[in-house]
């Protein structure tokens, strides 16, 4: 069937059906809003396949071009079981941004991590058929278009979920790739949205709210991991995730981060963020309360994985600045879902509206359910205070995405 | 076997085998003429009592109007009795769930009737979350003659009493009264869409977006939960209950349809959870009609048993089906509602209409379904002689017995005179309800926030 409006217009459209629901008298209409999730996985499905497509193309054509190491160091660093992809994302270039040469591996390696990203999505999909879940499945669809949806679609493919086979804690499986982002679109920065469409179970506490990537990742592959730093616009994109089930053990994840302001990818090693979280007494997880800003994940992103990082000089400044900016909600993210959980038990029927749309959104709700970014805390680690800075200056994008749910 | 013939006959002009063809005539129209609508005024549910002698609207306001068929000589009416305003009364009121924060809208999804058992009426009215009883009773005698106090009520002074009489009943003008006699709350976690009355006359069910209960009519502070598919995490959830109703002969089946498509039987002897259904009714997709879609205009938005409980039907977005009970793998007849809105769900998709929940009737004979469309069309399919009709519900044509003149959409190309193309249509009429008297060809088609009645032509 011709559709007038393509896969992009049809995200952002949904997005925003699913985000006026919330006002309408009556509360959340569940079967509406299921029916608008399965377009969203649609659509979704989609896009997914075109990009496939396209950075198949322009794999083609750099084949030849690009010495191969870039890649397998990628690939090496990739966490088992992680898909490269997952550690992959080099730091967003904008429009302009970026050089020709650095553009190249990136459209390679973006082409790899979509590569996984389908592979996972065709396993996903398998394993939907017996046991379907196409909800959490378009929920991770609903990427983060902002409420308003400019159509920054980029981030949406990735986010779409690709949840754990039904039932089955990931570790050490690949979980959501990050979005594989098209090959740099010059798409202007989505306007702060603060929503993450993220699978649901994002628990990572380094995910940061992922807004629309405007110009997805990209970039040179070798761009180290940035830390999510939130700013004002946030421009955070969101790694893989550990399911939920993991987060128990310890947060577990491990979580890249992109800061689409410094382009700047961040990969937080497993555990890390835990202890921090649980160090600062502050972790949700621990049952205490508001975990302190992205404190752990500012240690966390001092780990910058990326193999690429040594030949980017660029980016390991700017990591280097960044590192100790963990991303005001990237860190807090699993601990958020953590303590909403505990807030509302499945047994409430409207916290099951709500963790509906949750997992439409991505986890990042539950952290702005749950708790404000406690900027009086004890004096934390530095990066922690800049991490507060952060949290703060994002505090707009969180109230804004507050206000959407 | 002639007498039984003849009597059919006399009701129901769709005669097997031809015949002319039943000529659907205006009759009446209620409520307002603006254009501009009230929302609280918008019909949210229409239904005919058992006997067609009453017919009740319910609106988003939370009001239930009810009307009474005029008594006449039919040998020599022209027409059937018209509906007047019997009773109107406030159903259910705007409530507000202080714990999870949510408005409950006062608008009523259903309504059912009881069958009659005495002078008064009964009904059931439910809005998201709460249904009740409503007793309708007429009175039309009061008593007179009290001897402490006087006609209008001021009480005498009982030193002026002076003799002693005893009251008695005097003719009165009609009054109706509807009271509620039951209400049946706090047993759905989500919206109700569905009630249905047992044909036990005991008990009914009533059905929200996953779980299905089951009341007895005397008993209101519990119900028996029958159906329950809430996955144990929400996030796979991948389906929601649309419809249900009672078979209107077993006591013990009932249906359930689903935003997949799939309707459920069930049988309640089985086990105390229903979980398990006993048929399920699915039809294959169209692999070649695949969409973004595909999802949303495969949910079923109503079912509905026929009279005889061999077959029952389903209404999806685009299309009508009817299944035989016997078989589950596809239905016996599909009838295309509005084809022509295939090439357009993406833009109604963009304002809702695709979302639109339409609902569907039978005749008293089973020999007719009835389904609404929009633009104000509203569709009868012949079962017998595969014939289909489009009428329009307007008030162009407001002249009693004026014969409604079939419509015809036109598709694509070259659109023919009297014929509308898909393009002109107005989206923001459609017709979601009506309704079919059980036994004449009396028909109540709910515009937005009118209520029209039609009835066959008679000579």
């Amino acid at each position: 069937m011709e559709c007038a409006l393509d896969a992009q217009s049809l995200i952002s459209i949904s997005l925003r059906k699913i985000h006026s629901s919330r006002t309408q008298r009556g509360g959340i209409k569940l079967h509406k809003n299921l029916l608008v999730s399965y377009v969203l996985r649609n659509a979704r499905q989609l896009y997914l396949s075109e990009r496939y497509a396209e950075l198949y193309r322009r794999q083609q054509q750099q084949q030849q071009q690009q010495p191969p190491h870039h890649q397998h160091q990628h690939l090496a660093y990739a966490a088992p079981g992680m898909p490269a992809s997952a550690a992959d994302f080099g730091p967003l270039q904008l429009g302009g941004g970026g050089d020709a040469e650095a553009r190249e591996p990136a459209a390679r390696h973006q082409l790899h991590q979509l590569h996984q990203l389908h592979q996972l999505h065709l396993q996903q999909q398998l394993h939907q058929h017996q046991h379907p879940a196409p909800r959490g499945c378009a929920a991770a669809a609903a990427a983060g278009a902002p409420a308003g949806g400019a159509g920054a679609l980029s981030e949406l493919p990735g986010c779409a979920a690709l949840q754990p086979p039904h039932g089955a804690p990931h570790r050490g499986q690949p979980l959501e790739p990050l979005q594989p982002g098209p090959a740099p679109l010059p798409l202007p920065l989505p306007p702060p949205a603060a929503l993450c469409p993220r699978d649901p179970r994002t628990p990572a506490a380094c995910s940061a709210p992922s807004a629309p990537p405007g110009a997805a990742p990209p970039a040179a592959a070798a761009s180290p991991p940035a830390s999510p730093a939130p700013a004002s616009s946030p421009g955070f994109y969101r790694g893989a995730y550990p399911a939920p089930s993991d987060f128990g053990l310890h947060c577990s994840s491990q979580t890249t981060v992109l800061d689409l302001d410094t382009h700047v990818v961040t990969t937080v090693e497993n555990g890390y963020l835990h202890q921090d979280c649980c160090a600062s007494a502050h972790c949700p997880c621990c049952g205490q309360g508001a975990p302190g800003p992205g404190l752990s994940s500012a240690a966390g992103c001092k780990r910058k994985y990326y193999p690429g990082q040594e030949e980017e000089e660029d980016d390991e400044e700017d990591a280097g600045e960044l590192g100790a900016e963990p991303p005001g909600g990237a860190p807090f993210a699993p601990c958020k879902r953590a303590r909403f959980e505990d807030f509302c038990p499945d047994s409430s029927p409207d916290a099951s509206n709500i963790s509906n749309l949750i997992s439409i959104f991505g986890s990042g709700f539950s952290g702005l359910v749950s708790r404000q970014p406690d900027s009086s805390e004890q004096p934390p680690p530095l990066n922690g205070q800049l991490c507060a800075k952060q949290a703060l200056a994002s505090l707009g994008a969180w109230t804004r995405a507050i206000v959407a749910f | 076997m002639y007498s039984k013939l003849h009597e059919n006959n006399l009701n129901f002009p769709f005669r097997a085998g031809g015949g002319n063809d039943i000529q659907w005539c205006f009759s009446q129209v209620k409520g307002a003429v603006d254009d501009d609508v009230a929302e609280a005024d918008i019909i949210s549910t229409v239904e005919f009592n058992h006997s067609g002698e009453l017919l009740a609207t319910g609106d988003k306001g939370g009001r239930v109007v009810i009307f009474q068929q005029e008594q006449e000589n039919k040998i020599q009416s022209h027409s059937r009795g018209e509906y007047n305003v019997y009773s109107t009364f406030q159903s259910h009121e705007p409530e507000f769930d202080y714990l999870k924060s949510l408005e409950i809208e006062e608008k009523i999804n259903k309504i059912r009737w009881l069958p009659q058992k005495n002078a008064a009426q009964f009904l059931l009215s439910t809005n998201d979350k709460t249904i009740k009883l409503w007793k309708i009773s007429e009175r039309d005698k009061r008593p007179e003659g009290y001897n402490l106090k006087e006609e209008d009520g001021r009480y005498r002074d009982p030193t002026t009493v002076t003799t002693l009489r005893v009251p008695v009943f005097r003719p009165m003008d009609l009054m109706v009264e509807a009271s509620p006699r039951r209400i049946f709350a706090n047993a759905h976690t989500y919206h109700i869409n569905s009630i249905s009355i047992n044909s036990d006359y005991e008990t009914y069910l009533s059905a929200d977006d996953l779980r299905i209960n089951l009341w007895h009519l005397e008993i209101t502070d519990r119900s028996f939960n029958i159906v329950d598919i809430k996955p144990a995490n929400m996030e796979e959830l991948t389906e929601v209950i649309t419809a249900a109703e009672f078979h209107p002969n077993s006591c013990n089946t009932f249906v359930y349809s689903s935003s997949k498509g799939t309707i459920r039987l069930c049988d309640m002897r089985a086990s105390a959870l229903c979980d398990r259904h006993s048929k399920l009714f699915e039809e294959p997709e169209d692999p070649s009609n695949r969409s973004f879609f595909s999802e949303i205009i495969s949910s079923i938005s109503d079912v509905k048993f026929s009279h005889s409980g061999r077959y029952m039907m389903t209404r999806d977005y685009l299309s009508v089906k009817i299944w035989d009970l016997n078989m589950e793998n596809r239905p016996v007849e599909t009838y295309q509602v509005h084809e022509y809105l295939r090439s357009k769900l993406c833009s109604l998709y963009e304002n809702d209409c695709i979302f639109d929940k339409f609902e569907c009737c039978w005749n008293g004979s089973d020999s007719v379904v009835m389904t609404g469309s929009y633009n104000n069309f509203f569709r009868m399919f012949d079962r017998n002689t595969k014939r289909d009709i489009t009428l329009e519900a307007s008030r162009e044509n407001n002249k009693p017995r004026t014969v409604l003149k079939p419509r015809k959409v036109c598709a694509s190309g070259k659109r023919k005179k009297d014929e509308i193309s898909v393009d002109s249509l107005d989206f923001n009429k459609k017709i979601l309800h009506t309704a079919w008297h059980p036994k004449e060809n009396i028909i109540a088609v709910a515009t937005t926030n009118n209520l029209y009645i039609f009835q066959d032509k008679v000579n």
